[in-house]
């Protein structure tokens, strides 16, 4: 198709939608109503159990079966990053030069690791409770490692890294999240039912029943798998190169 | 029983986490027999509850049962389409997983599970969006499936056809998915819901006294966007040729066989119980609409299918022709043509599945998957040989096949002209099939001289085995055949197709029954179009000279050129065309 004709197309295609959507938004209902049926039958379901974080209870509790789903999504990212991104018959690898950092980025960098990565389990860790929970928390404890490939080099990063351990945690977090559901059937309520643990008191860190376990096997999960991601990208941009090598 | 729903979902990904685990230190054939395992488990689970499916079970995930009718949990629906449909995905994926034992030269350094473990989690991706009760679970559910069949396509990735496939799938399809989200947010602002029954109760309260407006017909233009993108329907059909043909054979079997049809089977369930009410859209409009796309699809898929060399193309082109008709006989809104779509899906999984695999096996024998260069050449294959025959013979519809059972019931539904393009659609298809049977595994006709014209040939493929095969291994033999002999049960168990045609009026057509058998009329269409396919094939074979591709398909040729923007100006199009279609009802109501 011409350049010409595809534009056109695209342009006919584009009106047509943009006056749909125009249209659709036309009898959208006001914005600031106070009727949210969804929203009061949440928060309440979620104080009914101790949650003190109504997303991390529609989350890992009342839509743990969607979580389920979401975090397979990551799950399959990593498995398929991984088949796709591998060393192709017409590469090689090729190690990587030790690299000069600048001494205040080298600084900064290593004094913010720790600090990085406390935060990142601490979001984790909180997730029933406050703003977070393992999906944030897991991208952000992820980043924190990444910290060293600016502070220091490839190779350091490389060493706090042992991928196979990584993706098979990531693995294994995925099991524990389906066993925790499993184990409802096993008690004959139901698929990843909240009925098995007491909910504990309001606003504490064991409160929720089986929010906050759910909520970490996801942030170890997101954690590891967000590692694996990164590294098999870098590995593509830094180590593998074209040609056979010899 | 009910509580073991969610089951059908969580252990094939159960399954496919400990392989991803423990994958890189278990020996290959243990990694293959766990595969195996958890799918055929997953099956039988799958069956245990299909046969206690009447009346349909409803599942609260995590116990949420409705109390004083509203809930905030999710609804799993386990009726007899969608326990069929995943009953459907755990066969096929575990012929598909049995069709790949020992199949590829090397799994990736490290990762010997990750194939299998891909499998496993597209199974349990299907099976979750059969189940989904809860419109925005089904779109998980779809947006799992996408990505491991993105990975899957593009799995032999040093062939950069693969890498390119894999891309223009991607994203198509992920495209659709946003159509979709941006439908169902559409829906909940309206209603406040995310269940598929109560936002179809919530459409009625609310648009009760003046129909369905401009919202409601955005909401469906979008939705069936996403779900006719992997129903591969015209115009949103392009990803699906490019795909298929570069897609392990094993996979191409599930894409085929199951996957596109899922979208068929989600437009059925989502106009079922979202759209149908007086709040959302009348039913001629949902006719008109599927019908116009479906004859489309069906005519495009068949003219493109007859005009290729390159098999798996030609295989895949046919799938597009089918899943038209597919369409058809659910936008009818008749019970008869639910349970028609229904026997011609089982079937159609059979055949196509089958036939993809003796591609495979030619893949893997010769390195080419081209009628040109393979003419003559796999005559000594007679198995297989005989197998895609059969599977030509069967597409076309030839009674007792399921195909044909499925073909005859929906042509009853639709009736009258739209009679024809279930023969032609089905003939031309088959007929295509047989030439190739008869060119490449009898060596008839004139050896083909190349015309120096560009065109995907297929030729100097790489064979997914380790090196050229000497013989073909029993798997591969094998595995079509049970195919083969599963969709000939789907004709010809007495009772099969009434048990079906309950089993889906029960959980939608409105409580109406119908009956599905063979009919005379039925069997007569079935023969007629098998002649005729057998006809095109022998006419193209005993021509002394190849005619050249006629001018007139140059255009809708030049139309899958491989180039995502235009794919995706045309999925814009698509979804401007389907407002168009269904908007009388929405400007008379």
């Amino acid at each position: 198709m011409s350049r010409r004709l595809r534009l056109w197309l695209l342009a006919v295609g584009g009106a047509g939608l943009a006056a749909l959507l125009a249209a659709a938004c036309l009898d959208l209902p006001g914005f600031g109503g106070r009727a949210h049926p969804y929203g009061t039958r949440a928060v309440r379901a979620s104080l009914a159990r101790h949650t003190a974080n109504t997303v991390a209870s529609v989350n890992f509790d009342q839509r743990a079966y969607d979580t389920l789903g979401e975090m397979s999504i990551l799950f399959a990212a990593v498995l398929g990053c991984v088949v796709l991104l591998r060393q192709a018959r017409d590469e090689h690898r090729e190690r990587p030069r030790p690299a000069e950092v600048a001494r205040p980025v080298r600084r900064y960098a290593l004094l913010v690791v720790p600090v990085a990565l406390v935060c990142g389990l601490y979001v984790i860790a909180h997730g029933q409770l406050s703003p977070g929970g393992g999906f944030q928390g897991g991208v952000v404890a992820a980043t924190a490692l990444h910290l060293l490939y600016l502070g220091a080099d490839y190779r350091a990063l490389e060493r706090v890294r042992p991928l196979g351990t990584f993706e098979t945690v990531d693995a294994l977090s995925v099991c524990a999240y389906l066993v925790l559901g499993l184990a409802g059937v096993l008690a004959a309520t139901a698929f990843l039912a909240n009925t098995l643990l007491p909910y504990g008191t309001f606003d504490t860190l064991s409160s929720g029943g089986t929010v906050p376990l759910l909520n970490a096997a996801v942030g170890i999960e997101v954690a590891s798998a967000v590692v694996v991601l990164l590294a098999n990208f870098l590995d593509q941009a830094v180590e593998i190169e074209e040609g056979n090598g010899g | 029983m009910h509580h073991l729903l969610p089951l059908l979902v969580a252990l094939p990904l159960l399954g496919a986490a400990l392989l991803a685990a423990a994958g890189r230190r278990l020996p290959r054939p243990a990694v293959e027999l766990t595969g195996l395992v958890v799918s055929a488990a997953t099956a039988a689970l799958a069956l245990v509850l299909l046969l206690n499916s009447s009346p349909p079970m409803v599942e609260w995930v995590g116990g949420w049962v409705p109390v004083g009718g509203e809930s905030v949990g999710i609804e799993v629906i386990g009726d007899g389409p969608s326990l069929g449909m995943a009953a459907l995905v755990a066969l096929l994926t575990l012929a598909a997983l049995a069709y790949s034992w020992r199949y590829f030269d090397e799994p990736p350094r490290g990762h010997a599970g990750s194939f299998p473990a891909l499998m496993l989690v597209f199974q349990g991706a299907m099976c979750g969006f059969a189940l989904a009760g809860d419109l925005f679970n089904a779109f998980v559910f779809f947006e799992l499936m996408s990505v491991v069949a993105y990975a899957l396509t593009g799995y032999r990735i040093d062939d950069p056809k693969a890498v390119q496939g894999a891309l223009t799938f991607g994203v198509v399809n992920s495209l659709g998915a946003y159509a979709m989200l941006t439908g169902i947010g559409l829906l909940y602002a309206r209603t406040g819901e995310l269940s598929m029954v109560k936002i179809g109760r919530g459409l009625d309260s609310t648009g009760g006294q003046g129909g369905p407006d401009a919202l409601v017909l955005a909401a469906f233009a979008l939705v069936m966007t996403g779900l006719l993108v992997k129903a591969a329907t015209v115009p949103f059909h392009f990803w699906l040729p490019d795909a298929h043909a570069v897609a392990p054979t094993p996979v191409c079997m599930l894409l085929s066989g199951v996957m596109v049809e899922l979208g068929v089977y989600g437009v059925w369930r989502v106009y079922g119980t979202v759209f149908a009410g007086p709040g959302g859209i009348p039913a001629a409009d949902l006719t008109r609409a599927l019908v116009t796309l479906g004859v489309l699809t069906s005519v495009t898929g068949a003219v493109m299918c007859w005009y290729q060399r390159h098999i798996k193309r030609l295989l895949a082109f046919s799938t597009i022709a089918h899943t038209g008709l597919f369409l058809i006989a659910v936008g009818v809104l008749t019970p008869e043509g639910d349970d028609g779509a229904a026997l011609y899906i089982l079937g159609h999984a059979g055949v196509k599945a089958a036939l993809f695999a003796c591609t495979g096996a030619l893949l893997d024998r010769f390195g080419s998957v081209d009628e040109h260069a393979l003419h003559g050449r796999a005559g000594r294959l007679r198995a297989t040989g005989v197998l895609f025959a059969l599977g030509g013979l069967a597409l076309a519809g030839l009674p007792p096949f399921g195909t044909g059972l499925g073909k005859a019931v929906s042509e009853e539904a639709v009736g009258g002209p739209l009679t024809v393009v279930y023969v032609a659609a089905s003939a031309v298809t088959a007929g295509a099939v047989l030439r190739v049977a008869a060119r490449v595994f009898l060596g008839l006709g004139t050896p083909p001289q190349d015309t120096g014209a560009y065109e995907t040939s297929g030729s100097r493929e790489e064979p997914e085995t380790s090196g050229l095969l000497g013989r073909v291994p029993d798997t591969m033999t094998t595995v079509p055949a049970v195919l083969l002999a599963a969709a000939l049960a789907v004709g010809t168990v007495p009772g099969f197709g009434d048990l079906v045609a309950r089993s889906v009026n029960e959980a939608g057509s409105g409580g109406a029954r119908a009956s599905a058998e063979w009919t005379p009329h039925g069997v007569l269409l079935g023969v007629a179009s098998t002649a005729l396919a057998v006809g095109l094939a022998a006419g193209a074979v005993s021509r002394r000279r190849r005619p050249a591709v006629p001018a007139w398909t140059a255009p809708l040729r030049r139309l899958q050129s491989g180039h995502v923007g235009d794919y995706v100006a045309w999925l814009l199009v698509g979804a401007t065309v389907l407002a168009a279609l269904a908007l009388p009802g929405v400007l008379g109501g």
